[in-house]
Formats: structure tokens, sequence, C-alpha cells
């Protein structure tokens, strides 16, 4: 499984098809901005959004997307608080604050989110 | 992809509303009365065509219900479904002037306001999303009141739109460690409302005003003394809510005090803008009139500062600002419907004003064009009520000479109509074009932002009605 550091610093790429996204590490997500929605609720009761975490990568659905090609604009991303698995939920210093960008052809880029931009945890 | 569907939406709109009106001019006993409310922005089109039945309020009352409930109780079908809603809804009252009312130059009068106020606020958006300013301070109150006062005097320039895009992005970013729903109301009340009463460029109705005849410096010479203390209450009230508001006690980031700004070409594309504002044929005898198309020269120029700025724009500032145009698509469809949809309910507003006007005290219009002004669009309302104050005095808002009379004068009603036009747009999310889109950008940074009522019940009637009522005595009760 690789490390959230390692793919960060190596822009290794995750990929999307439809409304389904993988990522190649594994986290816990805290919160997730998909254009007007602020996703803290992941349960099945909510229809926003679902994740799943395995071995070697997660995957997140966006129910309410049939595809995100369509509705994702050009500086558009997806934005997220997320923690690495195996690390303390709990402490502050563990959040991490990424985005995810649509590179087209299923590509996906994996940036930390900037100083620049407006991003509340 | 979402900004070529709103492109050709409007292009499609501004295609079919042509067509109507080449149809509707090709009709000798409508060609005149499509011609004048075409050029007359905000006249009141009762006069040629009977008034429509009561019963046909109910679609803009549906819509404005459904805005209030959506988010809150069918949040995913709202988000999904509001553009449809919002076109059907205004389709309704649409097909009502068309079938039952035979009466298209209301229709295409409304069509030109709403491209107007899109190509305004589009172009603005568009243009302040390449400019990228970052404040590197600490936030304290004093900071924030002080930005908010900037904003409220930088509305003035230009306009409640642009100085609320220009500044709503670098205003969170300073609050980043401390950020809660208020600053952003509080935003919304002073840059994205009262703050632009003092030039016609402030606020649309104060822009209408300025082309019926209104002098450019009379806003500010005689709304200045009741801008300055509404604004510094509301700065007071918002540093008691932020004095109140610690942030987190393990704030270790330095700062370095930096003010930084880039996007330069985007300032030339928005001093465009501004400029353009005053290329009508009202104001410019030269400006070529492109009656009966729905559309001016301005808003031409407008969509393509739009389309440019955009093109052009530096994409590493595009990229900071997340640009995107869901906030204007948003506000597009939205008020595409309420646009329509309040077609009736301006005519009957218009019709009870100028049945009643007469016997209306100075801090009735004040109230009146206010109350209604927050739910309504402030423009038509701000000309009902004018022309209804007017007509109390025997004077035709049709004529600038009159007007000038009017603001000379009985300078008390055009003072108490301006201001509530304008102040009450802070009411509710609708009241304003930028309200909605101040909203938007905050909620996509992560921002949960209150509802509808929430809104309304919590900030807007606890804080802004009794400011509101405190101008009203002091300066409009008992007089007039």
């Amino acid at each position: 499984m690789k490390k959230l550091n390692e793919v960060l610093e190596n822009k290794i790429q995750g990929l999307y098809y439809g409304n389904r996204v993988l990522l190649p590490f594994a986290a816990e997500v805290l919160k997730l901005i998909y254009r007007n929605d602020i996703i803290t609720d992941f349960s099945w009761k909510k229809k926003g959004a679902r994740y799943k975490i395995y071995d070697d990568y997660m995957e997140i659905y966006f129910c309410e997307t049939e595809d995100l090609d369509r509705e994702i604009e050009d500086y558009d991303v997806i934005k997220m608080v997320v923690v690495e698995k195996g690390e303390d939920l709990f402490d502050f210093k563990n959040h991490r604050r990424i985005d995810l960008r649509l590179l087209g052809k299923h590509k996906l880029a994996i940036e930390k989110v900037e100083d620049e931009m407006l991003f509340f945890e | 992809m979402l900004g070529k569907k709103l492109i050709v939406f409007t292009l499609l709109a501004t295609l079919l509303f042509g067509a109507l009106s080449v149809v509707a001019a090709s009709q000798p006993e409508t060609a005149n009365a499509v011609a004048s409310v075409v050029q007359e922005a905000g006249e009141t089109a009762e006069a040629a065509h009977e008034l429509p039945d009561p019963f046909m309020v109910l679609p803009f009352v549906v819509l404005l219900l459904m805005i209030a409930t959506g988010p809150l109780f069918y949040e995913h079908f709202w988000e999904k479904h509001y553009p449809k809603v919002s076109i059907l809804l205004g389709l309704v009252t649409v097909v009502y002037y068309l079938a039952a009312l035979h009466d298209t130059h209301s229709l295409l009068h409304t069509l030109a306001e709403y491209l107007s106020f899109i190509a305004l606020l589009g172009s603005l958006f568009v243009a302040s999303g390449g400019i990228l300013i970052k404040v590197d301070k600490k936030s304290t109150p004093m900071l924030n009141v002080m930005i908010l006062l900037f904003g409220a005097v930088l509305a003035n320039i230009f306009g409640t739109t642009g100085a609320s895009m220009l500044l709503i992005r670098p205003f969170l970013k300073i609050n980043k460690d401390r950020i809660k729903p208020y600053h952003v109301i509080f935003f919304i009340f002073l840059i994205s409302n009262v703050g632009g009463a003092l030039t016609p460029i402030g606020d649309p109705p104060l822009f209408i005003g300025f082309l019926r005849g209104v002098s450019f410096f009379w806003f500010v010479e005689h709304i200045w003394y009741i801008w300055l203390p509404s604004v510094l209450l509301i700065a007071a009230v918002f540093y008691v809510f932020d004095v109140r508001n610690k942030g987190p006690e393990t704030n270790e980031t330095e700062y370095s005090g930096k003010i930084e700004f880039k996007g330069g070409k985007s300032l030339i594309y928005l001093g465009i803008i501004l400029l353009s504002v005053f290329i009508d044929h009202g104001v410019m005898s030269w400006v070529p009139d492109l009656r009966p198309f729905p559309i001016g020269l301005r808003e031409i120029i407008m969509f393509a500062v739009m389309y440019f700025s955009y093109k052009t724009a530096d994409k590493e500032i595009l990229k900071y600002n997340e640009f995107e145009f869901e906030p204007i698509r948003e506000v597009a469809y939205l008020f595409v419907g309420i646009f329509a949809t309040m077609v009736p309910a301006l005519q009957l507003i218009a019709h009870e004003a100028n049945v009643y006007g007469s016997d209306l005290s100075a801090g009735v219009f004040y109230w009146t064009t206010g109350g209604l002004s927050g739910f309504l669009d402030n423009t038509p309302t701000f000309m009902n009520f004018l022309s209804a104050a007017m007509g109390k005095f025997s004077l035709d808002v049709n004529s600038a000479k009159e007007v000038v009379d009017f603001q000379n004068m009985h300078a008390l009603y055009l003072r108490a109509i301006s201001v509530g036009a304008v102040f009450f747009g802070a009411m509710s999310y609708i009241g304003n074009g930028p309200n909605f889109m101040v909203k938007s950008i905050t909620e996509r940074a992560g921002l949960r932002m209150p509802s509808f009522f929430t809104y309304m019940v919590k900030y807007s009637i606890p804080i802004l009605i009794p400011i509101f009522t405190i101008v009203w005595l002091v300066f409009f009760y008992g007089r007039g």
C-alpha cells in the first residue's frame, strides 16, 4: 500500500470512472466538498457520497452523480480532509487536506490543498 | 462545460425572445408598446394591457417557497432539478401572458431586464475571478470592521456585485482560522447591499433612477447621512459578534502583514465593465438603439468581456480561486424563474401603488419599497414606487425634466424609495444578486451557510429590522 506522502511527493495519480473515484492510498475521509455539497455524513442513510477502504487503495462513490466529467469544470476540484489509515484520527496534526483534480481520460491528480485556496476544515 | 451550457442557455433565450420581439414588432397595435417598454426599463406595462389575475402570483410564491425549503427538506431533488423547476414555473407565467393576456411586451421588458442583470453579474463575476488578493494579516475584529467599511465604500465604485466578488475570497482567507457564518452574513449586509447606496453604480435601482434623470451625485449628497450611521451601526453590531469569537488558542501562524495583488489584466476588464454601464442610449445619444431586440450594446460588451476575461485570465489565479461557473449558473437559473414569475406581482403592486400613491407618506414608501425589495427584484420595485410617488405630485416619471423637479422639490420621497430599495436587499438571500453568489463561494470553501429561513430569523430580522426602524424613525417618520 502506498503512503499518502509518497503519493503527493511522486505525483502518483488516481483514477475515476463515471461516478467512482479510486485513490492509491487508504484513508478515513472526515469531510468532502463536492461542488456545492459539504459532505460529512457518509452513512448509508445519506445519498451524497460513500467510500470504502481496501488494503491497497480506497474508492469513493458520488451517489448523486452519473459522470464526474460532466459536472466538474476546468478549475474545479474535490476537496477532502483525510486521515491516513493507521494514524491517530483524533490528533488534528494527522488531518490532511487534499484536493482531487480531473485530468481527463480517467486520470486524477492528487494534490495537497495549497495555502492560496479556500478550504475550511 | 457548464460555462458553455450557460452561454448556450443565454444565447438561446436571447434568440427566442429576439424572435418573439420581431413577431411582436410586426403587429402594428403592439409595436409601439414593445419599443417603449424595452426602451423604458422599469416602466409599468399595465397601461397597455389588462391586469393579471391575482392567482398568477402563485408561481412566484411557489418558487420562493421552494428556494426556501428545497435545501432543507428535499436537498438532493432540489440540487439536481432546481433549473427545471425555475424554468417550468417561469414558463407558466410566460404561457399565461402569451395565451391569456396576449401581452408580449411585458415579457420582453422582463427579458431585457434579466439579460441586463445577468450580463452585469456574469461579467463582474468572471472578471473578478481572475484577480487574487492576498492579505497576510492576523484576523482581528477591528481588521474585519475595516475591511467591511472599505468594502461598503468600494461598493459605490465597483457596484455591490463587483465589490463582493473582489473581497469575499480575501475576507474568507483572513478569517480562515475562526470563520463563522456571521462573518459572511455581515459581509452580505454591508458590501453586497447597504454599502452601495451612494452612487448609481452601487445598485441597479439607483442606476435606473440615474437613467431617468436623477443627477449622478444626488444620491451621495442626499443619502450619505443615512448611509453613514447605518453602515457604522451594522459594523458595530458585527464588532460585538466578532469580539466574542476568540478563535483557536494555539494559533502559531506567523503573519508578514503583506497585501499582495495579482491579476492586473482582469482589473482592466472590470474597468471596461464599469464604463460600459454608462453605454446607454438614454445617457449617450450616439449609442445605437437596438430595439426591439431585448439586448443593448452595453450587454453585448459585458458578454464579450465575460468571454475574453475568462479566456485570457491567469490560469494559476483561476486555479487558486477554484474558478467555476456554478455560482453564476445558479443565479442565472434561479433568477430566470424569479424574473418571469414576478411579472404579475410587480404589475399588481404597480397598480396598487398608483391607486393609493397619493395617500402614502414617505415612511410608507420606505417600508413598502424596502419590504418588497427584500424578495422581489429591487429595480422594478424602485421604479413602480418612484412612479407612484411622482404621481402623488402630478409629475411623470417618463419626463427627465419632471424627475429633476421631483429630486429637487420632493427629495424626501426619492430618499425613502432609494434607501428602501438598496438597504432591504440584505433581508434575504434573493434580495440582491450578489447575496447568492457570496453564499455559494463560501459553501464551496467548506463553510455551511444558514438556510433561507435561518438567515432571516436569526440574522436579518433581529439585526437589520431594528436598524432600519431607527432609520425610519429618524429620517422618515411623520414627514411627507
